[in-house]
């Protein structure tokens, strides 16, 4: 009985997008009825069990709330969410509001797919935002999305295996240098059975190393592309700055610092001292290392520290004929109530200050109130807002591991940049042209 | 000479022929054909899922592209290694155990039962049970046993992250996974062989290896052109290991070009890239099968 419920619920799954498609096109077939209540069509991500749920209870609200406009919520499964909905926007089947998973959201404002949210958002909130938000939503100077949280990421450390190091603790203002850190590797590791001391979870693969490592070379003082009018990796990714960072990275792997991680708990068992992660690592971390968990900025490597930013954010779609009403559901979900039980499912930080001064975590002197500085100072830095992302990210993706894993990191970046270069060339930089152009002096 | 054949070709069966033919020959013009003239046609265009920019013609571009690319030469390059060490290694895996099995010991309903389960576990489960099996540091399973049967001699690796040794895993799983099912083919085959044959072959004194020479391999010829063939083709289509076990890494050892045509098309969105691609591995695939087919021919005309 089980397994046949497992296997009903697999095969649902399954067809939540192919029902996805058949509800927006039954939508568009009872458009020239008249119903009282508009229907806004709403696409999510499908997270985890927590976050999705709190979304259902808040559709549920809001629907309650609001009498002229009910929201059809359709969760589909994160895995595959990108390319789903670009398949999708091809058919010409999207929803009023959709979620997009951050350095995502310029490919879909290029072709056109998107609507600016300058006049939707309501007055007094852009205020009440996180820089961070804001930053990530903008891309020819117009706002196309922002979310309801932000991330964080930062350095993990268990304060007795650093008291017992005799290490320095660090925090924005004073964080360790290059030399410093390295040298604190080196300490730690003859404390260390193993001489591994640091978790980089070399073990999640995919964005992450995006995510996780552009920080450190923006530290450097290079990056994944120029960020000027025309967009070139030459130069940049691969330039002696990033080269000289990634040779950081490689050298911590090589010569044996950095946990595998393979059972993704090097932290949580206290087999390493350091560990980079994200928000998400916090309530595993402080269930096991309690009072002794720090939470430290990442390395300075010679400009600053550094952090990533962006998470999941709401546009809305250019064919949306409710602008106002997917307005009213994002005014909603940015009601600090519904951003606090979100972050509370979630864990991520809230994107508003009105939302962080009633978070337990991330209130001033909370324990996360680190990641709110970075996000909030200047710290973070966004993944490149460009519409060539997926192909940055993809090559970035495949240049670092062949560099965890040996390979020369100077031909690696070289080989990434080319190929980053050759597709912003393919698409003539992606000029503004036809549906994106009128959006944007709209 | 024509007449005859063209009275062969058209008879009153003809019109029953067609109509029953027909489902499958629509299939393969939906399903293969269809999909293929697309492919090619789009491989000679710009297209991008999405673009806002206008289709372009681009003549033998994505061609030039693919074949610089170090990528999927990579890809093309483990595709063959892949083939050329799988095919012979899988084949005689699987003869090997159907002949165990046609030995008509007792239990073999269980050991054919047990050789034919991973073939019925998808491919995906399998990998992912293979990732814990390949686990590095001394307490992974495959690291653990090359410790016992080397007596501690072995040092523990990191087989998928060594970019000598990720290949011949995900081969060494492969092979596990399919020998199942060409055993069983295999076995079907040797049923079939009269016991007469081999009773003959002993008055004329032959000996083990010599029957096996002279009476099971030929006999088996059908069977193993069959099973050569489709493990070629399951080969070259390597792809479920490399997305969930390698992701193609480490640098590059274990891409294939399924993967990068995966790659282009669904993170990318490089539809006539991935088309190029796919047209050449189409050809490749059609290349190696018709080139199977006619040494298995030449082979029987010799003998």
């Amino acid at each position: 009985m089980i397994a046949r419920n497992a296997r009903n619920l697999r095969i649902g799954d399954r067809l939540a997008p192919l029902a996805a498609v058949f509800l927006v096109l039954t939508a568009c077939d009872n458009d020239n009825s008249d119903t009282t209540g508009s229907i806004l069509e709403v696409w999510a991500h499908a997270g985890q069990e927590s976050e999705r749920s709190v979304l259902i209870d808040q559709v549920a609200q809001f629907n309650a709330r609001e009498a002229d406009v009910e929201v059809r919520l359709t969760l589909i499964p994160e895995g595959s969410y990108n390319a789903q909905v670009q398949a999708a926007a091809v058919a010409g089947g999207l929803p009023d509001l959709l979620e997009l998973d951050g350095p995502f959201l310029y490919a879909y404002v290029w072709q056109g797919r998107l609507q600016p949210l300058d006049r939707l958002l309501p007055e007094g909130l852009r205020a009440d935002l996180l820089p961070s938000i804001i930053e990530q939503g903008r891309y020819h100077d117009r706002l196309w999305a922002f979310g309801t949280f932000d991330s964080g990421l930062g350095l993990y450390a268990d304060r007795v295996q650093l008291e017992q190091a005799d290490i320095r603790i660090p925090d924005l203002n004073t964080p360790w240098d290059a030399a410093e850190f390295e040298d604190i590797l080196e300490r730690l590791a003859t404390r260390d059975a193993d001489g591994q001391v640091l978790d980089l979870k070399l073990n999640y693969a995919g964005e992450w190393y995006t995510y996780g490592f552009s920080p450190l070379i923006q530290s450097a003082g290079g990056g994944l592309i120029d960020r000027s009018d025309v967009a070139r990796a030459e130069g940049v990714l691969d330039g002696p700055s990033s080269i000289g960072a990634m040779r950081r990275i490689q050298s911590w792997i090589l010569r044996g610092r950095v946990d595998p991680n393979i059972d993704d708990a090097a932290f949580a068992t206290r087999r390493v001292a350091l560990a980079l992660g994200g928000h998400w690592n916090y309530p595993r971390y402080s269930g096991r290392l309690g009072e002794d968990l720090l939470l430290l900025p990442l390395p300075d490597l010679g400009h600053g520290p550094k952090t990533g930013q962006g998470s999941w954010c709401w546009a809305v779609t250019a064919d949306s004929t409710q602008p106002d009403g997917a307005a009213r559901f994002l005014a909603f979900l940015l009601e600090p109530d519904q951003i606090l039980a979100m972050t509370a499912a979630n864990g991520a930080v809230p994107a508003t200050r009105r939302a962080i001064a009633r978070s337990p975590l991330y209130r001033p002197g909370g324990p996360l109130d680190l990641f709110v500085e970075q996000l909030d100072g200047g710290y973070a830095v966004p993944r490149p807002p460009t519409p060539a992302y997926p192909v940055i990210t993809a090559e970035f993706q495949k240049a670092f591991d062949r560099i965890r894993s040996g390979g020369e990191v100077q031909a690696a970046l070289q080989r990434a940049a080319r190929v980053i270069d050759l597709e912003i060339e393919d698409n003539q930089g992606y000029p503004l042209v036809g549906r994106a152009r009128e959006e944007t002096i709209r | 000479m024509s007449a005859p054949r063209s009275r062969r070709r058209f008879n009153d069966q003809t019109a029953s022929g067609l109509l029953l033919a027909g489902p499958a020959m629509l299939g393969l013009l939906l399903f293969i054909l269809a999909p293929f003239l697309i492919a090619l046609a789009l491989a000679f265009t710009n297209l991008r899922l999405g673009s806002p920019l206008p289709l372009e013609f681009v003549g033998l571009k994505q061609f030039q592209r693919i074949f610089a690319d170090p990528d999927f030469l990579q890809a093309l390059s483990n595709n063959l290694l892949c083939a050329l060490t799988v095919v012979p290694l899988q084949t005689a895996l699987a003869l090997g155990l159907a002949l165990l099995l046609n030995r008509g010991l007792r239990g073999t309903v269980v050991f054919r039962t047990l050789f034919f389960m991973p073939v019925v576990f998808p491919m995906s489960l399998v990998a992912v049970v293979w990732v814990l099996i390949y686990a590095p540091g001394p307490d992974g399973m495959m690291n653990g046993f090359l410790d016992l049967v080397t007596l501690g001699a072995w040092e523990p690796r990191d087989f998928l992250r060594d970019p000598m040794l990720a290949m011949p895993a995900l081969m060494l799983l492969s092979i596990w996974q399919g020998a199942g099912f060409q055993m069983v083919i295999l076995l079907a085959g040797l049923q079939q062989i009269p016991h007469e044959l081999y009773e003959a072959a002993a008055l004329d004194g032959a000996g083990r290896w010599s029957q096996f020479r002279h009476v099971t391999l030929p006999q088996l010829r059908n069977p193993l052109v069959f099973v050569v063939l489709v493990t070629s083709i399951l080969a070259f289509r390597l792809f479920d290991q490399v997305q969930i076990m390698t992701r193609g890494g480490p640098n590059g050892a274990t891409t294939t070009v399924m993967y990068e045509a995966v790659q282009a098309v669904f993170t990318r969105q490089q539809v006539a890239r991935a088309s190029a691609m796919t047209v050449v591995f189409f050809l490749l695939v059609l290349a190696v099968t018709w080139l199977q087919r006619r040494l298995a021919r030449q082979e029987r005309e010799i003998g």
